[in-house]
């Protein structure tokens, strides 16, 4: 099939502007709608979470009594860890990205997100390794080493089975949905907004939004790294996590909670954004501070980098250490603080109407404070080696997660789902609800901060009578089946809702921003003509005047121009489809991981192409005047340079700790290697020569400057194969000791990229000799250069850590 | 297990820090709370109105709200630093008594390598002296944690960490493997004995005599010699395994299954036929021993006082 024929296929199946939405299930597994996308992220993720509380609900059950009955050990310990990782990677997350999905278009003025094809594409990623990591409990071997899976109780040797794998691998897929969201998202905030709407102009929601996606970008890689190493101790016998080896045990820890803690922010920063949104509009007053307020949530994502090992208080780092991340956990409390202060002052003088979605807004202020403030006892080390895995820490954690994260998140489904439906939620039983939620949480957790004052540790399966810890656990069930009944409730308001009528008009909470602009659900193309933006709280401003009440002059009608919408398509599930069988291939047969990712890679080259000749993507600018595809790859290498940051600094630290050689100085050949890192470095040179050729037009150029860079890349990898064999055959192996595990799969991920990037320089190479690469693809090029030059710099670092300095 | 009704030295430490911090937060709380339910009542939408006045900010409350925090948080930091240094003596107190304790999956070695002792789940501890803990462990993580004494401290194996405290008052004190170890992590139990200087004498004594001879358990003591118990545990001058706690005095415990079951003849009767009915994943295989057999065995380690 050519390319143009591909396009002219995908342009008949999509709906123009104001045609009604496409029904039947083939138009949910192909869309590209952020819409439908939200929904679909929205639905999966209640799913997983009612998933996740039935673990919750049996894990209770078990701990109602001493010497419980109920589960046996090792059922208890997959249950405790399939339910904390459904809850933050299945339920929360997702649902975050729900609300991110439907609303940041909307709030921006815009018409879809910048990649809606990757966005379709970490959705079908995100449930396909949801329901991979659950196919473990259908082959009996779910995880049980806890959600955080330390080494090296993860290791072969204390976790033979599949349990662990299963995790591992599921845990991998996932971060390439977040990842890939993470993107996407980035572009859409900086390149899609209506005019008017400059960063500071935007919704408290998309800035906390905007941190968020650049906390998945930068702290993902780390446990990806985490995680590859464990896989290849796993799979390949590398020395990671091997202590008699010489590997530390401390380095999972903080690899993992380097991503970890960054991870709770993501976890919670949403919802402060919904409540940021939710308490103006029932307050009838602008949000107080707002500045202050968006300076404070990007100051939490930043600090939140600076704060991982809080967690490792009791793993005997030293004093120093532990007073050092002491202050810095204290000092975050700071911002958190400020916007408690700010969402009451939005109260204060306000004419507050108590919603149901302001009941769990408010709740938030509330039950975030306590777990905030036991956050704040836990930052204190001293304090914190009693509190730390026991009861208290788990309470701690509920507090923010539910109290905090769950309750913004049921605040932005009672404001938004007149929005998204149509129609409204009863008013009487949301707030019955609220109250059967509030209680229910409050009698579970509470008592859990006694529990663990008095000496209750965590992840116990059962407990003794001596101690005296029955009553309140007792009392703690009680109130996780009260909580459980206010969900089934929910369910319960939700049906009811979208029996009735639609009714709900475009704006029944007289709102403030610009999705209540719109009809309730939008139209498929969002708005019929693109909104003006007069300041922050755009609509409120449209409708009732600035703060003295001068309304604003009408904007100029927009330049009249095609509303381009994106078309359905189906290659995002079958790339998913792809990456989980290669995934699930993993705990097979390594035919199917080839199969897998060959089938993914195939998809994938559809996917790229799919809209290459279409003209209508031929120029995507956006507000920065950056190009959408150029500000995703600077995006992504972000993250890279977290990534190779991660596995350079594991070499270093892991260096001289080898306990057998060969050492570096006895195998490295500098000489060589000086000749391909030239080599490589010409690459580069070339590369740009190849950028200026299809600037001016010029394909024969182009395409030899594209195929010298191609095969200097080749040559760089033949003298990378020539190293690793001539280092296996003088006894340094993968498995040898730690100098062959670092070296080989640092060089070796290095060398996965320089192959990637051969392909991609191939490709566009072929597509010039089929004339299909013209003065107006020099983006694409250039993006291509951009990732090509990114390798280099990262070999000349790894040339100038691992070879030069001894 | 009162992480508040402390015991020692270090206990006192963090209690201050602990109380300092707890009411600080409880204030907090009480002033975000208050003004939040006042703001509730008092400015409730009292029916279609005007708009309330559209403010959109303070900077000098904005400087406030910041400022204060930072204050109360310097507050409790200054003394958390304090307390991390204090708890963390660079140099072990003078006449510290050193203690190697080993975490295993899911048992307690304890060895004083002054005293020549090795046993295992209890830990007898003299009054009024600094112990000075040698944290170490052969197989996973584990956490050393008896909350009435102190904080926890991890047990990870390839790193030395310690924990050092003073008991200040005579008792017996309850404690448990505090980070998730495998299948039996809630059954590693342990406790701490701590003796005033009479009992404590006595106990040395006693651990440092060897294994009591009872005639009544001659039969015992020669089915254990010949069965797979002398593969993993040790009996001093009868059998030197390793794998396992050492039983040389194991007569003289108050648990077994550390800290799982009291020592009752009953008990290590129902341990020894069948352990991981008791435990979980234990590494101690049912022995297939004759029912005469194992009350024999039993007798006999009930006579190793």
């Amino acid at each position: 099939m050519t390319v143009a024929a591909l396009t002219e296929r995908v342009a008949a199946r999509s709906a123009g502007p104001g045609a009604p939405p496409a029904a039947g299930i083939r138009s949910w597994l192909t869309t590209v709608d952020h819409k439908r996308i939200g929904i679909l992220y929205g639905v999966a993720a209640f799913a997983f979470f009612l998933l996740g509380g039935l673990e919750a609900l049996l894990l209770r059950l078990q701990l109602a009594q001493p010497n419980g009955h109920v589960l046996g050990a090792q059922t208890f310990n997959a249950l405790f860890t399939m339910h904390g990782t459904t809850m933050i990677f299945l339920a929360v997350m997702p649902a975050s990205n729900a609300f991110f999905n439907y609303l940041i278009p909307l709030l921006l003025g815009a018409r879809d997100v910048a990649f809606p094809r990757l966005n379709a594409l970490s959705f079908w990623i995100f449930l396909f390794g949801g329901l991979f990591l659950n196919a473990a409990w259908l082959v009996g071997a779910p995880p049980d080493a806890g959600w955080f899976g330390y080494a090296n109780l993860t290791s072969t040797q204390f976790s033979p089975g599949l349990g662990v794998d299963f995790w591992m691998l599921g845990l991998q897929v996932l971060g390439v949905s977040s990842m890939l969201a993470g993107v996407n998202f980035i572009v859409t905030i900086l390149n899609l907004r209506a005019p008017g709407m400059t960063l500071m102009r935007m919704p408290v929601f998309v800035w906390m939004a905007l941190v968020v996606q650049f906390l998945s970008i930068l702290a993902f890689p780390t446990i990806t790294v985490a995680m590859i190493m464990l896989m290849f101790d796993r799979f390949f016998g590398t020395r990671f996590y091997d202590v008699a080896a010489g590997g530390d045990l401390h380095m999972w820890q903080h690899l993992f909670w380097i991503f970890g803690h960054p991870e709770v922010y993501i976890l919670i920063l949403p919802a402060m954004g919904i409540v940021s949104e939710v308490v103006p509009v029932f307050a009838r007053k602008p949000l107080f501070g707002a500045p202050v307020v968006i300076y404070s949530g990007a100051l939490i994502g930043f600090f939140g980098f600076g704060v991982w090992s809080h967690h490792m208080f009791a793993a005997g780092m030293g004093p120093v250490a532990d007073a050092a991340f002491a202050v810095s956990s204290m000092l975050i409390a700071i911002p958190t603080g400020v916007k408690i202060f700010n969402w009451l002052a939005t109260l204060w003088g306000g004419a507050l109407r108590l919603t149901a979605a302001m009941h769990y807004a408010l709740g938030f202020i509330a039950l975030f404070t306590i777990g905030g403030l036991s956050g704040i006892m836990h930052a204190s080390p001293p304090v914190d080696l009693q509190q730390t895995d026991s009861y208290f820490v788990v309470a701690h954690f509920h507090y923010v997660l539910i109290g905090g994260s769950l309750s913004g998140l049921l605040a932005g489904l009672y404001y938004w789902w007149p929005k998204i439906t149509g129609r409204r939620l009863d008013e009487r039983l949301g707030k019955l609800q609220f109250w059967l939620f509030f209680v229910g949480f409050n009698l579970t957790f509470f008592p859990q901060h006694y529990l663990g004052a008095i000496g209750m540790p965590r992840r116990i399966y059962t407990y003794a009578a001596e101690p005296g810890w029955a009553f309140w656990n007792l009392v703690s069930t009680v109130g996780a089946f009260v909580l459980a009944l206010s969900f089934l409730l929910l369910l319960v308001v939700a049906v009811a809702s979208l029996r009735a009528a639609a009714t709900a008009g475009n704006d029944p909470w007289d709102g403030r921003t610009l999705e209540w602009r719109t009809s309730s659900p939008p139209p498929v193309e969002n708005f019929a003509a693109l909104p003006p933006v007069y300041g922050r709280d755009t609509f409120w401003r449209e409708k009732h005047g600035d703060r003295h009440g001068r309304r604003p002059t009408p904007a100029p009608a927009p330049p009249p121009g095609p509303s381009h919408l994106p078309s359905p398509s189906r290659l995002p599930i079958l790339v998913a489809v792809g990456l989980v069988v290669a995934a699930a291939g993993a705990l097979v047969s390594a035919w199917i991981v080839v199969a897998g990712l060959g089938f993914a890679v195939l998809a994938l080259f559809r996917f790229a192409l799919e809209h290459h000749a279409n003209l209508a993507h031929a120029h995507q600018d956006g507000v920065t005047g950056v190009d959408h595809r150029k500000l995703g790859m600077w995006a992504f290498l972000g993250s890279e340079c977290m990534f190779f940051g991660t596995l350079i600094a594991v070499y270093l630290a892991y260096k001289g700790r080898s306990v057998v050689g060969p050492r570096p100085h006895e195998i490295l050949n500098i000489p060589v290697t000086t000749v391909s890192t030239f080599d490589l470095l010409m690459s580069s040179l070339v590369m740009v020569l190849a950028l200026a050729a299809v600037r001016r037009g010029d394909a024969r150029q182009t395409r030899r400057w594209l195929t010298w860079t191609a095969l200097l890349g080749l040559i760089f990898l033949g003298f990378q194969a020539f190293e690793f064999t001539s280092f296996v055959r003088e006894g340094l192996t993968l498995q040898r000791n730690l100098f062959g595990s670092t070296f080989f799969v640092l060089t070796g991920f290095h060398g996965g990229h320089v192959t990637l990037g051969v392909v991609w320089l191939l490709t566009l190479a072929i597509l010039s000799l089929r004339g299909r690469l013209a003065a107006t693809d020099a983006v694409k090029v250039e993006v291509a250069g951009l990732y090509w030059h990114f390798v280099d710099i990262v070999w000349i670092a790894i040339f100038t850590l691992i070879y030069l300095i001894p | 297990m009162s992480t508040v009704l402390t015991k020692s030295d270090y206990g006192r430490a963090t209690d201050e820090i602990y109380g300092l911090i707890a009411w600080i937060a409880l204030g907090i709380f009480l002033i975000v709370v208050g003004l939040l339910v006042y703001a509730l009542v008092r400015y409730r939408e009292r029916g279609p109105g005007e708009l309330p006045r559209q403010i959109r900010g303070h900077s000098l409350l904005e400087i406030g709200w910041t400022i204060a925090p930072a204050l109360v948080l310097l507050v409790i930091a200054i003394p958390t630093i304090q307390t991390v240094f204090r708890t963390q003596p660079t140099v072990e107190p003078e006449g510290a008594l050193e203690v190697t304790v080993r975490g295993h999956q899911w048992w307690w070695e304890f060895s004083y390598p002054a005293l020549g002792i090795v046993t295992a789940n209890e830990l007898h501890l003299p009054l009024g002296r600094a112990a000075a803990l040698r944290l170490e462990g052969p197989d996973v993580i584990h956490s050393f944690w008896v909350p009435q004494l102190g904080g926890k401290r991890d047990v990870i194996p390839g790193r030395l960490n310690r924990l050092t405290f003073t008991p200040e008052a005579p008792g017996e004190y309850l404690g448990q493997c505090a980070e998730f170890c495998g299948v039996s992590h809630a059954n590693m139990r342990l406790r701490v004995i701590v003796d005033g200087a009479e009992a404590w004498q006595a106990w040395v004594r006693l651990q440092q005599a060897p294994p009591a001879a009872d005639a009544a358990a001659t039969e015992g003591a020669a089915v254990f010699a010949k069965s797979a118990c002398v593969g993993c545990h040790t009996v001093r001058g009868v059998a030197a395994g390793v794998v396992g706690p050492d039983l040389t005095h194991f007569g003289s415990r108050q648990t077994l299954a550390a800290g799982l079951l009291p020592n009752t003849p009953a008990n290590v009767l129902a341990w020894i036929q069948d352990p991981p009915a008791v435990k979980p994943g234990v590494k101690m295989p049912a022995l297939g021993l004759s029912p005469a057999e194992a009350r024999a065995v039993a007798g006999y380690l009930a006579s190793l006082k």
